[in-house]
């Protein structure tokens, strides 16, 4: 029966750094497999569109142009994506990848969010053909 | 120009300002230690500062079916209760002007306005959590205060008189820690109860009773309790350092003696689980009343020849 | 004129929204100055409707809904789930697959045990131990992100396997991540067993027999702090339970004493666990191949997490999405306990009970069918009869 078992750590701590990060000073290291924003290699891809169906987050949609010229459009919706890695498992051209830095996603505006990838007159082809609106993605389910 | 230097003295510096700024000083020493304590960073040194500022500009919602003269008025007595205790009290480490024979009881019973201010304002409300809490500050008030009042009399008791600033004097030349021992542990105890400290935070213990008896306050009176346990805080760690610690001559040694007795005060918090209502009563009417008595009971043997 | 006194009689709301829950939950406590004399729950604050969420989207996307059921349970959902699809596909995960799998739960179990001390250690008052737990639990949470990428949520399993594999690097982190806790979880076993302060809070207070508890059916480490020996890696070893054996720890005490202990003690397990398996991996690859139409047909799956026993019902009919999902998690089955053992406590007791049992409300808000005498199948009410319904239901209490 003793009286302040954690006198140990109260007394030792006036030697140690206090275990708080100070944000933004500080920065935590990022590890290797750290599930950050999406990669897509557009060598790579075929359009088979595996990873726009296997996404719980429905965050992927993949226009398909010219499959035969590989002209492909990857539409991909930051603020719904769950940085779950589905999508990388389930590509069997090893296509899409993971960055292991780009964490600190937070804007201001909804713009950072809506990413299109590919030639810049497919992009611009795929925005002109979709309804005004959100381009790209239905706007429910 | 003598109303000068006495409007001066009781607003800005020993009293009021210098108060109220020295006590949300210290309020930011024992956040930070606590924090130390605990390994992590703790609060910036304006903390204390920009809670009061912030509480003050909100608005300050009374609730239904109060009796809104007392709900008003409670806070404004507790802080004034706690700003006239200074008066007598050789804080910043000066003599106490206002002193007068006797002014030692009515320190004691000026620190106790503030927890019963507290409790009161708990009853006043017709939310149970802050009936409880309400009930939970008096029955602890009723606890702990027989003890610390009999630990603060075994100084004046030696020094023969009921003047602080006599006992101060006294104390000057005797550190009383040493020849009551238990009238000290018993004071720092007592005073933790008082200001509602772990382990005897049970009447504001917000896993349980959300914010106890101050639940329904917000705006300005949640900020004059706030003030006033600042206040407090300074107010009471002047008094017991100035018994028990060799007495306070110079501000230099109201500095170091009183925040010594802060950083005790503070270790304790962080090492002792709170204590449930009953434990605290059981614990100070069965030991601490008893071993104070028996202090008393060595002090007037000894005194006797 | 009656001039008998009546006795104060408080209801004392504990929830939705109080200091002492970290997710709503709506506790009613009639107290009698400080004794609680009537204990009265209500859930479904947390009720996010996955249950039927999951009969929307494909095998595949159920696996990431259902890890994010429960946040410090979340791998052990995702588990329940996958063993419960390969049963029902009649697939066997490698051996590698199920180890790593194995491997995640227990770091998981040791990072469910560190928040829960923590938060009890809030509830009581002691915060020390609370700010010292949470930091050790960090360094759990790290290692848990440089294997899999994630703290929380880790997304480990596939059908049919897990994501990654684990390299010298990660190896070598985790064993001295271990080596750290297990010297910190000896400490906090020192100050929950002999801190007399903390043992005041704890010892003798909500206490349940054995019969107790197999009535109220108790389960995970609250039941076995009351001698209930039930622990479904032993019982029923599933993933790679049958090659690497856990004891039960049991405790006779069955008060909030024997809680804490039962379960800083099964984390000496978890530490053992995890040496051993880094020790013994067995080689192999990391997934098996999983048809995307699950063949038709129902599967139970029972899983231990860190709070108990938790069982998966999963119904297929031969297409792409599931066709019913059903979850059982063991808060729900402790949570009688906590409105029976608050009875004649101390108003400050009852955080203290409620923390005992780990609660997750979160988990355990899934859909409950009530048949009445009068309509045996049960009532099904439209969106505007259950809106009617709600409005008269507040509309009669305000009365």
């Amino acid at each position: 029966m003793k009286i302040g078992v954690m006198f140990p750590d109260v007394s030792g701590a006036l030697m140690r750094h206090s275990a708080t990060e100070k944000y933004p000073f500080q920065r935590q290291e990022v590890t290797a497999r750290l599930r950050s924003l999406l990669k897509w290699n557009p060598e790579a891809c075929t359009g088979c569109g595996l990873c726009a169906m296997d996404c719980p987050a429905e965050a992927i949609q993949v226009n398909v142009l010219d499959r035969k010229a590989k002209r492909f459009v990857f539409a991909y919706q930051v603020d719904r994506c769950a940085f779950c890695g589905q999508c990388v498992e389930s590509c069997r051209q090893g296509a899409l990848e993971m960055a292991n830095d780009r964490w600190e996603l937070a804007a201001l505006n909804k713009e950072p969010f809506m990413l299109y990838f590919g030639d810049p007159d497919d992009i611009k082809a795929v925005l002109a053909a979709e309804p005004a609106g959100e381009a790209g993605i239905p706007a429910d389910k | 120009m003598n109303w000068f230097f006495v409007l001066l003295s009781l607003m800005v510096f020993p009293g009021g300002l210098f108060l109220l700024a020295g006590g949300m000083a210290y309020e930011w020493v024992d956040r930070k230690m606590l924090a130390v304590f605990q390994n992590r960073a703790g609060p910036r040194w304006f903390q204390p500062l920009a809670d009061t500022v912030k509480l003050l500009i909100k608005e300050e919602i009374i609730p239904d079916k109060v009796n809104a003269i007392l709900f008003i008025g409670l806070p404004i007595a507790a802080l004034a209760g706690g700003l006239t205790a200074a008066l007598y009290v050789p804080v910043a480490g000066l003599t106490p002007v206002y002193s007068f024979p006797g002014d030692l009881i009515v320190t004691l019973y000026l620190l106790s306005l503030l927890t019963l201010c507290m409790g009161l304002a708990g009853a006043n409300t017709l939310d149970r959590f802050s009936l409880i809490g309400a009930t939970r500050t008096l029955t602890q008030v009723f606890s702990y205060e027989a003890p610390f009042l009999l630990a603060m009399l075994g100084p004046a008791l030696v020094a023969g008189s009921w003047q602080i600033s006599d006992i101060n004097a006294y104390a000057g030349g005797h550190w009383l820690i040493l020849t009551q021992p238990v009238g000290f542990i018993v004071a720092v105890i007592g005073f933790m109860g008082k200001l509602v400290m772990p382990p005897f935070d049970a009447p504001e213990a917000h896993t349980e009773i959300g914010a106890g008896a101050l639940t329904e306050y917000s705006g300005r009176g949640l900020a004059f309790f706030h003030l006033a346990k600042a206040v407090e805080l300074i107010v009471g760690l002047s008094l017991v350092s100035a018994f028990y610690l060799g007495g306070l001559a110079t501000p230099l040694e109201f500095l170091v003696k009183t925040l010594a007795l802060l950083f005790v005060l503070i270790g304790l918090q962080s090492l002792l689980t709170r204590m449930r209502i009953d434990q605290t009563v059981g614990m100070w009417w069965r030991y601490g009343t008893l071993v104070v008595l028996a202090q008393w009971l060595v002090i007037i043997l000894v005194m006797r020849p | 004129m009656n001039t008998k006194q009546e006795p104060q009689r408080f209801v004392i709301p504990i929830g939705p929204q109080h200091p002492a829950l970290k997710e709503p939950g709506n506790f009613q406590f009639t107290v009698d100055g400080e004794i609680v004399t009537k204990a009265f729950v209500r859930l479904g604050y947390a009720h996010r409707g996955i249950e039927k969420a999951a009969e929307e989207r494909t095998w595949i996307q159920d696996l990431y809904l259902i890890e994010r059921v429960c946040g410090i349970c979340s791998h052990i959902h995702a588990l329940a789930y996958c063993l419960a699809v390969e049963q029902l596909a009649h697939v066997e995960a490698p051996p590698r697959a199920q180890a790593i799998r194995v491997l995640v739960a227990e770091l998981e179990r040791i990072h469910s045990h560190f928040l829960w001390m923590g938060v009890s250690g809030h509830e009581a008052g002691f915060d020390t131990f609370f700010m010292y737990s949470w930091r050790d639990r960090e360094r759990v949470m790290n290692i848990l992100e440089k294997l899999t990428g994630n703290r929380v949520n880790y997304s480990a399993n596939v059908l049919g396997g897990v994501k990654f594999d684990l390299d010298k690097e990660q190896i070598a982190s985790i064993r001295s991540g271990i080596d750290f806790l297990e010297e910190r979880t000896r400490h906090y076993l020192d100050v929950v067993a002999t801190d007399f302060m903390f043992l005041q809070r704890t010892r003798g207070i909500g206490v349940m027999s054995r019969a107790q508890a197999e009535i109220m059916g108790a389960v995970g480490p609250t039941a076995r702090a009351s001698n209930v020996a039930r622990d479904v890696r032993k019982d029923a070893p599933y993933a790679a339970y049958k090659e690497y054996p856990v004891d039960i720890i049991l405790d006779e005490r069955g008060d909030l004493e024997a809680r804490f202990e039962v379960r800083l003690k099964e984390l000496f397990e978890s530490f053992y666990l995890i040496r051993k398996i880094l020790d013994t991996l067995p080689g192999g690859e990391l997934t098996a191949r999983m048809p995307r139409k699950v063949p038709a047909g129902e599967a139970v799956m029972r899983v231990e997490a860190p709070r108990g026993e938790l069982l998966y019902f999963i119904r297929s009919n031969g297409s792409d999405k599931p066709e019913r999902l059903k979850i059982r998690t063991p808060t729900i089955c402790n949570l009688t306990s906590v409105v029976k053992l608050a009875i004649g406590h101390q108003l400050a007791d009852v955080p203290m009970i409620l923390a005992g049992i780990d609660p997750c409300f979160s988990c355990n808000d899934r859909s409950v069918q009530i048949r009445t005498s009068s309509d045996p199948d049960g009532r099904m009410l439209s969106w505007d009869e259950l809106r009617q319904h709600g409005i008269d239901f507040y509309k009669r209490l305000e009365k």
